[in-house]
């Protein structure tokens, strides 16, 4: 007897007017310019986001609870959306520097965003591997889509490594199916609870693969050395949507499963809490002794992993609230302080934080709007990444990671030291010639920048405005579906 | 009012820029003025009450200010240096009005320190005040301002992210609804947790004071500032740590204090008289006063810690008053640099062409090393007195500060201002203009309560039995 599959199409519209994008841009892209599809795809982009404000609080689901829209997915929807939209701006004006200014890159692109909202939207382990890998696919060819050795290298460790985490993930998969019989989170957290001993077994050994998966996604340390090189060898818009957009759909994917199907189950606490900690270490050390400030912020971009990953160690009511908030909050201040390198920089390898001496007196406004997202990425008020940090913080020590919460005080310090040393420079007096590549016209990244420098600032005097959606903690209690 | 009087000055900052590039200093000047003018109307009106509402509701964080007691008494001298200062800076400094912008912003930052009546609040002007600390050393400091920066920044930062963990830890260990200070109190964390959220909270407010060992940032700070001396007048109401023990730590954390106040009374008075021996062997002028106002705050915390009612009036007291003459000698040590091309004390002979200078910096100096009859008399004299019935013999050893400071004051002052003037020395001009009233002014106030002390007694004096009463200190 064959069977309808459910399906709804209402939750599944967001992702579809994103997927609509992507194949617009790859069949128009035989008549209509780049920018033209850029526009197109930032309406798609937009029209998408409208969607999920529609759908909030409506908690549909589609396929049988495959696919669900509920307010956990939206939040994270939108904020993989503003990545988005962000990267698009910010390549209007420098994709053609970075000769990588034609339609397959906007294709490209639209089709990770496809699979990064799958991820967010998921409702068991399969939707959310076709998500990553769709994500991940298109990701190795964006990092390698511009015609040079460095991209290329960058390109290649990224899909290397990004396989083997692949491979690691799909096997963790299979042995959490054998454990508990079902592929579906809700299912997943009903069963884990009363396992067999042997069966419980495997559901570790299968938690503890999954992790170490997602770890190479989101760059936990020690599965984070494909990081710097992809991140500072792609062309910048790249890495601009590799350490935002990608980020967060990981981040989404690591909260569904750990937050929602996994919440009870044991063992892989402790290792996440170890994962945390070198990777707050690594990060912020490795940070420190940087030269390219474009590495330097890869570097940093593993330094917020670890304090993104101290949220899902809290309960996932506070913690998710927190992820939420952060994660938002991170794609605001990295975009910003990636698209002021994309503006400014003269070759694809960004510039050396000596470059920075003195911009404020070449170039005021982008001086400071730089030091602004410093300033924010160090976790000083009145900017929104201190709210930031301080949700991670009271998620992780409210449950009594106190330690922890204290290693990663105590890491921000040096982080403090390397986001303070480009943000001083940029003031300081300087007589030699501009390092910058002073031509061209601006006004999108500029665009792009102030809804960023706009971001940063409001939600970080109010954060209310963003938290307030994610701070119900019924939101975070049904990740499962449950 | 009292909204305005804290953001009036970061208002004027942003503003600042729209105007014309001639009328800015007179902007930042009138604001400055405008400011202090709404302390005093605050202060002839008693102060205010507390003023509470939420901020992110969904953490429990709230928006909740009150001026009045201790914190009214700094904030106008604050308002008052800070008027000072830019009266200085805006003629001495080359295109000022970055600096003065610089400083109006900190100033409301200082200015919320004060009025704060919540832990997160208070955090957030605790470290908006950094910023504008940072950019004034990026921007207008000395030749290796960057080793000052990253040991300045290292410290504090260190500092106050263990105090926000604290911060979290109070209300969730106490289960108090916000963070604001009446709730927090209500909800008292008990036992051994106590005392680790103490020692959390101690590591901002030592590095702030700051106490020895965390003060190594202080003298690459003030000696790297711009030689105007005027971000160095902000960085001497930097001192928050003295008021932050008194409001924040002893109200929230009494048996901690008690059960650690031998260790840090001791740490006090050690830092007390091992910065007065540092100062006395400096021969760079702001290093010298950075020791100098070191070693003030280390009777601060000697009376803050000893939670002796006489004690801590006195330390609120020399907290108030020890920017105004402090701050004032900075500004003379800018002009003196001004006219003589270094901060060396070696100079010699200045007297002789500049007296007014040499004259109003010897006063201040007097008020500095506690002269009876200036305001830093009354603070340091009542500090000793209490800490004298808690410990003897470590006020004993404070005690001995008092002769170090004349030490080193007078032979520093000595070296510059007397002895003959070098052959081929260069001309030196005495005050003129702005500059009278930039040294006459606090002096004329540190005078004013150093004879006459009621009125800011009366303000101190029963927030301090407030706080003590809860506490159960003697």
């Amino acid at each position: 007897m064959l069977t309808v599959p459910d399906v709804a199409l209402a939750p599944l519209l967001p992702i579809l007017i994103v997927l609509a994008g992507a194949l617009c841009s790859t069949l128009l892209g035989f008549w209509l310019p780049r920018r033209t599809l850029t526009f197109v795809n930032l309406a798609a982009l937009v029209l998408s986001g409208v969607g999920m404000v529609t759908l909030w609080n409506g908690a549909e689901s589609s396929f049988a609870g495959g696919l669900r829209a509920d307010n956990a997915a939206l939040l994270l929807g939108l904020t993989i959306l503003v990545g988005s939209a962000l990267t698009l701006l910010v390549s209007l004006d420098t994709a053609y520097r970075a000769r990588v200014s034609f339609p397959e890159f906007d294709a490209m692109l639209m089709y990770a965003v496809t699979g990064c909202l799958l991820i967010a939207f998921s409702g068991d382990l399969i939707v959310m591997l076709i998500g990553l890998e769709i994500m991940s696919l298109s990701g190795y060819v964006l990092a390698t889509l511009q015609q040079s050795r460095r991209a290329e290298e960058a390109g290649l460790k990224y899909f290397l490594l990004g396989a083997v985490g692949s491979a690691i993930l799909i096997y963790g998969i299979a042995l959490l199916y054998g454990a508990t019989g079902s592929l579906t989170y809700a299912g997943i957290a009903e069963r884990a609870s009363g396992l067999t001993p042997a069966n419980l077994g495997i559901l570790v050994a299968g938690a503890l693969l999954l992790l170490s998966g997602f770890g190479f996604k989101v760059a936990l340390a020690p599965f984070h050395q494909w990081t710097p090189d992809v991140y500072g060898g792609a062309p910048t818009s790249v890495s601009l949507f590799l350490s935002t957009v990608v980020k967060v759909a990981a981040f989404a994917g690591l909260l569904r499963v750990f937050g929602g199907a996994l919440a009870d189950a044991p063992g892989w606490q402790p290792v996440l809490q170890i994962l945390t900690a070198a990777t707050l270490i690594v990060g912020n050390l490795a940070a420190l002794f940087q030269t390219n400030f474009k590495r330097m912020l890869a570097y940093s971009a593993v330094a917020h992993t670890g304090f993104l990953a101290l949220t899902l160690l809290g309960q996932p009511d506070l913690g998710g609230a927190a992820l939420s908030y952060y994660l938002l909050v991170y794609t605001f201040m990295t975009a910003a302080a990636l698209a002021i390198v994309a503006a400014l920089q003269r070759g694809e390898e960004g510039m050396e934080i000596s470059d920075l001496r003195g911009l404020y007196h070449r170039h005021p406004a982008y001086a400071v709007a730089l030091a602004v997202c410093l300033a924010s990425l160090a976790g000083l008020p009145p900017f929104a990444g201190f709210f930031g940090k301080y949700l991670a913080f009271q998620a992780a020590f409210q449950n009594g990671y106190v330690g922890l919460s204290v290693l990663a005080a105590l890491s921000s310090v040096a982080a403090l030291v390397y986001y303070l040393r480009p943000g001083m420079l940029l003031f300081m007096p300087d007589r030699t010639p501009a390092r910058e590549y002073a031509h061209g016209q601006r006004p999108a990244t500029t665009l792009a920048l102030a809804v960023c420098l706009a971001g940063i600032t409001v939600l970080g005097i109010l954060p209310n405005l963003w938290y307030g959606w994610g701070a119900n903690p019924d939101i975070w209690r049904v990740l499962a579906g449950r | 009012m009292i909204h305005l009087f804290i953001f009036l000055p970061l208002l004027g900052s942003l503003l600042m820029g729209l105007f014309p590039r001639q009328w800015r200093d007179e902007v930042a000047v009138a604001v400055t003025l405008l400011t202090l003018g709404l302390g005093v109307a605050l202060w002839a009106s008693g102060g205010t009450g507390l003023f509470s509402v939420p901020w992110v509701e969904a953490l429990g964080i709230t928006y909740s200010v009150q001026l009045s007691g201790v914190s009214l008494v700094l904030a106008l001298v604050t308002a008052f240096m800070t008027f000072v200062a830019v009266l200085y800076g805006r003629q001495r400094v080359e295109n000022p009005w970055v600096m003065l912008a610089l400083v109006l912003s900190m100033e409301t930052g200082l200015l919320g320190i004060f009025a704060a009546r919540d832990l997160v609040l208070f955090y957030v002007f605790f470290e908006d005040a950094l910023l504008p600390a940072l950019l004034m050393l990026a921007m207008f400091g000395g030749p290796s301002r960057m080793r000052a920066l990253v040991k300045f920044a290292a410290y504090t930062l260190l500092g106050s992210l263990l105090m926000l963990l604290s911060i979290i830890g109070v209300k969730w260990l106490g289960d108090s609804p916000t963070f604001a200070l009446a709730d927090l109190v209500q909800h008292p964390v008990t036992g051994p947790a106590q005392t680790w959220l103490y020692l959390g909270f101690l590591a901002a407010m030592a590095v702030k004071l700051p106490l020895w060992p965390m003060h190594a940032w202080l003298p690459d700070f003030h000696e790297q500032n711009h030689a105007s001396g005027v971000p160095d007048v902000m960085g001497t109401l930097y001192k928050v740590g003295g008021y932050g023990l008194f409001t924040f730590a002893l109200p929230l954390f009494p048996d901690a204090s008690l059960e650690l106040r031998p260790v840090l009374m001791g740490l006090a008075a050690f830092t007390a008289l091992y910065a007065a021996w540092i100062a006395f062997r400096q021969t760079e002028w702001k290093r010298l006063l950075a020791y100098a106002g070191l070693s003030h705050m280390g009777f601060v915390a000697l009376g803050v810690f000893s939670m002796n009612e006489t004690a801590v009036i006195g330390a609120m007291y020399l907290l108030a008053f020890q920017n105004l003459y402090t701050g004032a000698l900075f500004l003379g040590v800018g002009m003196l640099q001004e006219r003589v091309g270094s901060l060396d004390t070696r100079v010699g002979g200045v007297m002789t062409q500049a007296g007014a200078l040499g004259g109003l910096t010897m006063a201040l100096w007097f008020a500095s090393i506690a002269v009876p009859g200036l305001a830093g008399f009354v603070g340091e004299f009542s500090v000793l007195l209490g800490a004298y019935q808690v410990s003897p013999w470590l006020a004993f050893v404070a005690g001995l500060t008092t002769i170090a400071a004349a030490a080193y004051a007078l032979n520093a002052f000595q070296t510059t201002f007397w002895g003959g003037r070098p052959h081929g020395a260069v001309n030196v001009r005495d005050l003129r203009g702005a500059e009278w009233p930039v040294l006459a002014l606090p002096l004329a106030v540190a005078l004013f309560f150093g004879v006459y002390s009621a009125p800011a007694l009366n303000l101190i004096q029963p927030a301090v039995r407030g706080v003590l009463s809860a506490v159960g200190g003697n």
